[in-house]
């Protein structure tokens, strides 16, 4: 057995920062399961009345509406950023990959804030959206995307790609091309070697950037906020609601629970169907 | 090990200093940007006065409830400059002295919504009261009174705050007879509002927003915020209605266990002196609690500034601290699972 001198060293620290979280869910938990007094920021007793009250439509609809909205953005962010990272890896000419980095990852150093900030400029009423489409004559009147679940999920997607692209271009790099090259000189056509090949190749990427993309979405803050407007909510707006304008903490916690439980419920489910679309799409 | 030893040792002396300065100042717990600019003012004079220096912690209204009630009998702050229902919260969880109101020798010219307890005390007061784009609306739309806003030209076009419904709440209930306390009354009608509000705000820049783009050309709206946005040319009439606006009270308070229990009664005292007061109200745009107070004729004008009795008594819509700190809850609960769905 081999002597692992900074084992212990890397580990307390690590071991630390578990405890710390764990004993911060612990006391989510347990705030969920106490009495909620109105006018004051003490709790009362246990309860289960926090959790029955989840139920309400208002709440229901924000757990379905986090998941749907998360499954659209990663669906959609998945499928708008494959092509630009297949062109960001396979493109010979340096200009034109240094214009994809620059387009592509700058936005990563931007914050959530400012770029859902420009998204409200881009897709208001008078928006520079509906002011284009109005001037050449697509639409006669402004389409609402403000405060629809387009809306966010448009401002989500642009938010996302970033991540997504940087993973699929990771797992793209990795493909040697002379499979491309064997089945183009067997006869493949160019949409056949992306689709039989490339994408079986690169599925272990595509499910890695959906499943980040889908949990990362899950918490999503501020864009719902500000693009949503109060109509769009989904759990983390619930949950500010309920604790920071309530000042209904144990509620609030109750909804965290929730959300945490969908969350680990969601990407469990998500793992079993990426298992099996991995093993389906291996190539033998 | 020596380096060590003296690098302890300068950290000790300056931890030590850091003490030292900050026993010599009076701490004062407030919102971050123009309202720590507002509280400077008090903090120029009370310097002046009493030779101590003034410091401020900064932060929102909920996050320094939360801290003052983490810290509890060791505060980090000697004054709390906060919204009078909150300031009920500070109070009902044991986090304010109670005031020496004899130590207070302006307390006796303040109007009575000042008057916010044996706590807290009011400083300065807004209103939230609906006001619309005048190039966006019809031009003969006005908005004599809350009823108002139900009406069919406000279809799809009004904005209101999500993290406080109690004005739309309150207004509503007095439009069927009620009250604050007796808000239920006022579901009927609050139900019937939904097809005319567009969006919910969630704070002052989003409500500015909304109104500046044009996205809602209606909203229930903070009196300072409005004034802002006209200043830089937004065209806006800010309505009073006829049942009144809904009133928001700026309080002072005291942390339990300061060890400057003086030097914090007299800054509360300067802030309600009638020239601090007028200079609080010519920056924030806000009403004086001070009778004695003397705001320019321009500031006077605006609608939403008090500055006579009459006026608070038939323009202003005041909830009781306590009403409005036990219902919020209730009504915030109400409001996220009857309305914003």
């Amino acid at each position: 057995m081999s002597k692992r001198p900074f084992l212990i060293p890397f580990l307390v620290p690590a071991i630390l920062v578990a405890v710390i979280f764990l004993a911060a869910l612990a006391e989510i938990l347990q705030y969920s399961l106490r009495e909620f007094i109105p006018g004051s920021l003490d709790v009362g007793g246990f309860t289960l009345d926090n959790f029955a009250r989840i139920y309400r439509p208002v709440y229901f609809k924000a757990v379905i509406n986090t998941f749907v909205l998360s499954l659209a953005t990663a669906f959609f962010t998945l499928i708008l950023s494959y092509p630009i990272a297949f062109a960001l890896v396979r493109t010979k000419v340096e200009w034109v990959r240094t214009l994809l980095i620059l387009l592509s990852i700058t936005p990563l150093f931007t914050g959530e804030i400012v770029r859902t900030y420009a998204w409200m400029l881009v897709l208001g009423t008078n928006g520079f959206l509906n002011t284009m489409l109005l001037d050449i004559g697509v639409i006669s009147e402004p389409v609402t995307f403000m405060y629809t679940r387009a809306g966010v999920v448009i401002a989500l997607v642009q938010f996302a790609m970033p991540v997504m692209i940087i993973i699929l271009a990771t797992a793209i790099s990795h493909i040697n091309t002379d499979y491309e090259k064997a089945a183009a000189n067997l006869g493949a056509r160019p949409w056949t070697v992306i689709t039989r090949v490339v994408i079986p190749l690169t599925m272990p990427g595509i499910i890695s950037g959906f499943i980040v993309i889908f949990a990362w979405t899950m918490s999503a803050f501020a864009t719902p906020q500000l693009i949503g407007g109060g109509k769009v909510l989904m759990i983390s707006n619930a949950i500010y609601l309920q604790g920071f304008s309530a000042l209904n903490f144990p509620f609030a916690a109750t909804l965290s629970v929730i959300a945490l439980i969908s969350a680990f419920a969601s990407l469990a489910l998500m793992k079993l169907i990426a298992n099996r679309l991995e093993r389906q799409t291996a190539i033998h | 090990m020596k380096k060590l030893m003296i690098a302890l040792g300068a950290l000790a002396i300056a931890l030590a200093s850091t003490a030292a300065s900050a026993q010599e100042k009076l701490i004062v717990s407030v919102w971050g940007g123009n309202w720590k600019d507002g509280a400077a003012i008090i903090a120029k004079e009370f310097t002046k006065r009493t030779g101590m220096e003034v410091e401020f912690i900064t932060g929102g209204t909920l996050d320094r409830l939360a801290k003052a009630k983490v810290a509890k009998d060791n505060p980090e702050s000697d004054v709390v400059y906060t919204t009078s229902h909150v300031g009920y919260l500070y109070q009902s969880d044991g986090l304010f002295e109670k005031l020496d109101k004899s130590k207070l020798s302006n307390f006796a010219n303040l109007y009575p919504a000042a008057d916010r307890g044996d706590y807290e005390v009011g400083v300065y007061s807004y209103v939230y009261s609906p006001v619309f784009r005048t190039d966006l609306m019809p031009k003969d739309f006005r908005i004599t009174s809350w009823n108002d806003l139900w009406s069919d030209a406000v279809a799809g076009k009004l904005s209101m705050p999500d993290f406080d419904p109690s004005h739309i709440i309150v207004a509503s209930s007095i439009l069927a007879g009620g009250d604050a306390a007796t808000w239920e009354k006022g579901v009927p009608l609050l139900e019937k509002l939904k097809p005319n509000i567009k969006a919910f705000y969630q704070s002052d820049a989003t409500s500015q927003d909304l109104l500046k783009t044009g996205e809602t050309p209606v909203q229930i709206m903070l009196s300072i915020n409005a004034y802002h946005l006209i200043q830089n040319g937004v065209p806006i009439t800010i309505e009073i209605p006829k049942e009144g606006a809904v009133v928001g009270i700026g309080a002072l308070g005291i942390n339990k266990g300061t060890k400057k229990l003086d030097a914090a009664q007299e800054f509360i005292n300067v802030a309600l002196d009638p020239v601090v007061q007028q200079e609080i109200c010519d920056f924030h745009k806000c009403s004086p609690m001070n009778k004695d107070a003397k705001v320019s004729p321009e500031l006077a004008k605006l609608p939403g500034i008090f500055t006579t009795p009459e006026q608070w008594s038939t323009q202003a819509i005041v909830t009781p601290d306590e009403v409005q700190a036990k219902l919020l809850p209730t009504w915030k609960a109400w409001f996220t699972e009857n309305m914003m769905q």
